[in-house]
This record gives structure tokens, sequence and C-alpha cells, in this order.
């Protein structure tokens, strides 16, 4: 989906909704968002990493190091603003394809579920 | 090729203002997840040279990696931001509050020193000792004036070329805070009753300029401290990398 004004705002959606259920490191992330959106949304690998440093400054998310098989990892989880903001977004975006929904034809019908 | 590529990277978006520590730890996590896409194409059938190759191309380009950091103006530190905060307003409060704290602990050490000298040796400080303390007290306060400044001017430099902000207002800061700072003097004079005496804070910068020509040789002496200091360290970064590019 290469229209980078109309993706405003979906990476911060995709990583809070992905990291909603467990910790992640970057790589890791990277495949569960490629794994829940039938990879029709390919981002540049690395351009997840300054949204996640982002949401982590502004206390959406946070990080910690882990040792993993010899390798320290930079998890990050969700915090209570995190899923505030989240719940937020789900909305806004529920809001945004109901409307395509209509406008292409079809009813509101089109939800969320990554 | 990946560490010279992470250098470059490192290096625009420092210069760009953004927080060393974010930089640091973006570099470092690229790095990681490099090595993993390079293990997925291989455990995918690819050679070691393909799977770099690929693990380059979903990495992202140089430009896609750099613009996806400076796009977050959440990650740019504050001294990027508010360079005239930093180096035009911060040495002034620098300077202003490290007299405040060596007055506060001259007042707080005048005021108790009768009783810590009685805890500590069990009987009342005498003449003798009230002069060694005049002479502590002028070598604390000769060390805040003379050394003080010339400390500050290397916090600016240290932190301005740490975050590669313009040179200007590094020297713009370094030059405040060793002007500021040679005009200030502190002084205690022992009046001679106990636990008593005078401090007297002023900068000759401020009528009635009674030891301007001295204050003034004192500035000029900062100034080409760190001016030394600094064209010490520019000649040795110039030899380091003229002795890097030989070698490469």
């Amino acid at each position: 989906m290469p229209n980078p004004s109309f993706m405003n705002g979906v990476p911060e959606l995709l990583v809070l909704r992905t990291l909603e259920a467990k910790e992640m490191y970057g790589y890791e992330l990277v495949q569960a968002i490629r794994a829940r959106t039938n990879q029709a949304i390919t981002l540049g690998e690395g351009v997840v990493y300054p949204a996640l440093h982002a949401l982590e400054a502004v206390g959406m998310l946070k990080s910690r190091r882990k040792l993993v098989n010899g390798r320290t990892r930079v998890y990050y989880a969700l915090t209570k603003k995190g899923e505030k903001h989240l719940a937020g977004l789900v909305r806004h975006w529920q809001h945004i394809t109901d409307a395509i929904g209509l406008a292409i034809g079809g009813t509101a019908h089109a939800a969320i579920a990554l | 090729m990946l560490q010279s590529r992470f250098d470059r990277l490192s290096e625009r978006l420092l210069t760009a203002g953004i927080v060393p520590r974010h930089v640091r730890r973006y570099c470092r996590e690229l790095g990681d997840h490099f090595d993993d896409l390079v293990r997925e194409e291989k455990a995918g059938g690819a050679t070691r040279e393909l799977a770099e190759t690929r693990a380059l191309a979903r990495l992202g380009k140089d430009d896609t990696l750099a613009d996806a950091m400076l796009s977050r103006p959440e990650l740019r530190s504050f001294m990027a931001r508010y360079p005239w905060a930093v180096f035009g307003l911060g040495p002034i409060a620098l300077l202003a509050l490290s007299v405040m704290g060596g007055l506060y602990l001259e007042f707080w050490l005048l005021n108790h020193s009768g009783g810590i000298f009685r805890l500590w040796t069990g009987q009342g400080p005498g003449p003798v000792n009230a002069k060694l303390a005049t002479e502590v007290y002028t070598v604390y306060n000769t060390l805040i004036v003379y050394g003080g400044p010339l400390l500050f001017a290397w916090a600016l430099y240290w932190l301005g070329s740490r975050q590669r902000i313009p040179m200007a207002w590094t020297i713009t800061g370094v030059a405040i805070v060793c002007v500021l700072g040679g005009f200030q003097d502190i002084i205690f004079y022992d009046t001679g009753c106990r636990g008593c005496g005078h401090l007297i804070v002023h900068s000759d910068l401020v009528p009635p300029f009674q030891h301007f020509a001295q204050h003034l040789t004192r500035a000029a002496l900062n100034l080409a401290i760190a001016g030394g200091v600094w064209w010490f360290k520019v000649k040795r970064r110039t030899s380091h990398a003229l002795a890097l590019s030989r070698a490469a």
C-alpha cells in the first residue's frame, strides 16, 4: 500500500495494536505486523524503530533490555497511556473504514481486526 | 560496509539534532535487525551475499531510515531545538548557580563552624583555627571563581560537539562563560569575631569598576585557555582523521 499521506498514523496503530498482546523486540514486531496484515502493509522494516522511540518518548510504550540467546534485545511493551491512545486510534480508524465502506458502495461493516 | 553506512546515518541524525541516546539505540537496533533478516534469508536458502543484499533492501534505503527519524520532533534534543537557551542563557545561569551554591555552603559553614569544630575536637575554635578557616574559604572561593568558568566552558564544548551543534553557538556559550566568569569575584573577610565574617560577591562588569583591568586580564586568560584546549582538540581530531584516511 504505497500511499504515504494516507498511511499517516498507520504505523502507530499497527505497532500499538500488535504490542497490546505481548512485549516484543523490533524484528519480532515487524514479522507479527506482516503476518497480521497478510503482508498487505509492508513498511521499510527499519522505519519501525523511529515509531517505537517516538511512542516511548511520549509515554505510550516502555522498553527494557533483555538477554535472549546471548544477544541483548530491546523489548517494547504498551503502557496504560498507550492502551488509552490505542482505543482512540481504533475508534478513529473504525470511523474512516466505515466511511470508505459507504463511499465505495457497500455498507459500513468493516472492522479493525488486526 | 554496514558499519560505515550506520556511521553516516548516525552523523546525519546527530547533525540534525536527534538525541544521541536515540541515535545510538537506533543504529544498534538496525544492526540487530539486519542480522535477523540475514539469518531468515539464509534459512530460506539464499547464499550469504544474496541474503545480505535482500536484508539491506528490506531494512530500507539510507534516506528512508533517516527521514523516518527526522520526521519525529519529539526525538530532537532540547539543545538542538533551543540552542539560544543552552548557549546563551545557560552560561549565565550556570555561573549564577555556582556562585549561589558556593555562598550558600559558606553561609552554612559560617553558621555551624563553631558547632562542627566542637563536635570534632571537643573544644571551641580559637583564633588560630579561625585563620585556618579563612584560608579554607579563600581556597574554595578561588576554585569557584577561577575553576568554575573553565569547567563550564569545557562542559559547553563537550555538549556542543556531542550533539553536533553549530560551532557558532558553542563559541558563543564558551565566550560568555569565560568573560562573565572572568569578571566575577567571591571574597571572604574574617572580621575577628567567632563564627562570623564578611562574604562579598560582585561582578566588575557593573560600576564602580574598581579592578576592571585585572578582571579583563582574567577574562582574556579564560578565553586563551579555552581557545588553546579547543585548538589542541581540533588539531588532534584532524591528525586522527588523516591517519585513518591514510590507513584506508
